[in-house]
C-alpha cells in the first residue's frame, strides 16, 4: 500500500470515528445515539460480534471510568489508543516528509502474519467474543 | 511466446484480472520469454468470486481482508465492527477489484522474476 493512500485512509477513518463518538457522547442526534444497529452481525443474527461494545467502552474511558471501560470491551482501549496516536504520528510524518508510520504499519502486518502471534491473537478475539455473548451486549 | 499459448492463458485466467488490464497482460505475455511459462502456470491466482462470498459472510470480522493478505485493514475492520458496518458494505463491492489487483501484482512479480 502506498504512503499517501494509507495515510489518507487512516486519517479519514479516525475523523469519521471521532465524529461518530462525538455524536454518541453529546447525544446530539438521538436517532444515532444509544442502542444503534451499526453492527451488521448483531442486527442480522441478534448475537453480538467480538467488537460490539467498543463505542460504549470508549465513552466510559473518556469519562475516566477505566474499569467500566474494560468491562464493556477491552478492544475499546486499543481502538482509543490507535485513534489518539495514529493521527499525531501521521501529521508528524507529513511535516517532516518521512514515512515512519508506513514502515511501522508494514512491519506490524508482517509480524501479525506469523503463526506465533496470529494464533494467540485469534484466540483472544474468540475469548472476547464468548465474553461478549455471555454479557449479552 | 506463442500466440496459441497466450490466448489459452487469457481464456483460462481472464476472470482473475481487470478487463482493462487484459490487453496489457496479453502484450506482456507475447513479449515474455518461454522459460517463464512454467512458473506462470504454477501461480495460484486469487478467485474474486470466493472473496465476494467471504466478504458477504465474514466481512464484518475482516476475514476477507485477512485472506487477501491486507492484515492491517483486516484488524481495522475487526476492531470497528466492519467500520460501523459501512466499510463492510463498501467492501462487498471493493473486494473483487482488490483481489484482481493482487493477481496483477503477482503476475508482475512473475514477469520481473529473473
Amino acid at each position: 500500500m502506498s504512503r499517501n493512500r494509507l495515510y489518507s485512509m487512516v486519517m479519514l477513518a479516525c475523523l469519521l470515528g471521532s465524529t461518530y463518538l462525538w455524536i454518541q457522547k453529546t447525544n446530539i442526534l438521538p436517532a444515532l445515539s444509544g442502542e444503534s444497529d451499526t453492527c451488521l452481525i448483531k442486527s442480522i443474527s441478534g448475537v453480538p460480534c467480538p467488537s460490539c461494545g467498543t463505542t460504549r467502552s470508549i465513552v466510559e474511558l473518556l469519562d475516566g471510568r477505566f474499569i467500566s471501560s474494560l468491562q464493556w470491551n477491552p478492544m475499546g482501549i486499543m481502538v482509543f489508543l490507535i485513534m489518539m496516536i495514529s493521527p499525531l504520528w501521521i501529521i508528524t510524518d507529513m511535516i517532516f516528509r518521512k514515512e515512519s508510520f508506513l514502515r511501522f504499519y508494514s512491519r506490524t502486518e508482517y509480524h501479525l502474519k506469523s503463526k506465533w502471534i496470529a494464533i494467540p491473537a485469534i484466540g483472544l478475539v474468540v475469548i472476547n467474543w464468548i465474553w461478549n455473548i455471555c454479557k449479552g451486549l | 511466446m506463442e500466440l496459441q499459448k497466450v490466448d489459452l492463458f487469457i481464456m483460462t485466467n481472464a476472470k482473475f484480472f481487470e478487463a482493462h488490464h487484459l490487453g496489457w497482460v496479453r502484450e506482456q505475455l507475447i513479449q515474455m520469454d518461454d522459460s517463464k511459462w512454467p512458473t506462470l502456470q504454477m501461480q495460484q491466482f486469487k478467485d474474486p468470486t470466493t472473496y465476494l462470498i467471504v466478504s458477504l459472510l465474514g466481512g464484518s470480522l475482516g476475514i476477507d481482508r485477512f485472506m487477501l493478505g491486507d492484515t492491517g485493514l483486516g484488524v481495522g475492520k475487526l476492531l470497528t465492527c466492519g467500520g460501523l458496518g459501512i466499510w463492510a458494505i463498501i467492501d462487498w463491492f471493493m473486494i473483487m477489484p482488490a483481489a484482481r489487483e493482487k493477481n496483477m501484482a503477482l503476475f508482475q512479480s512473475v514477469l520481473n522474476y529473473a
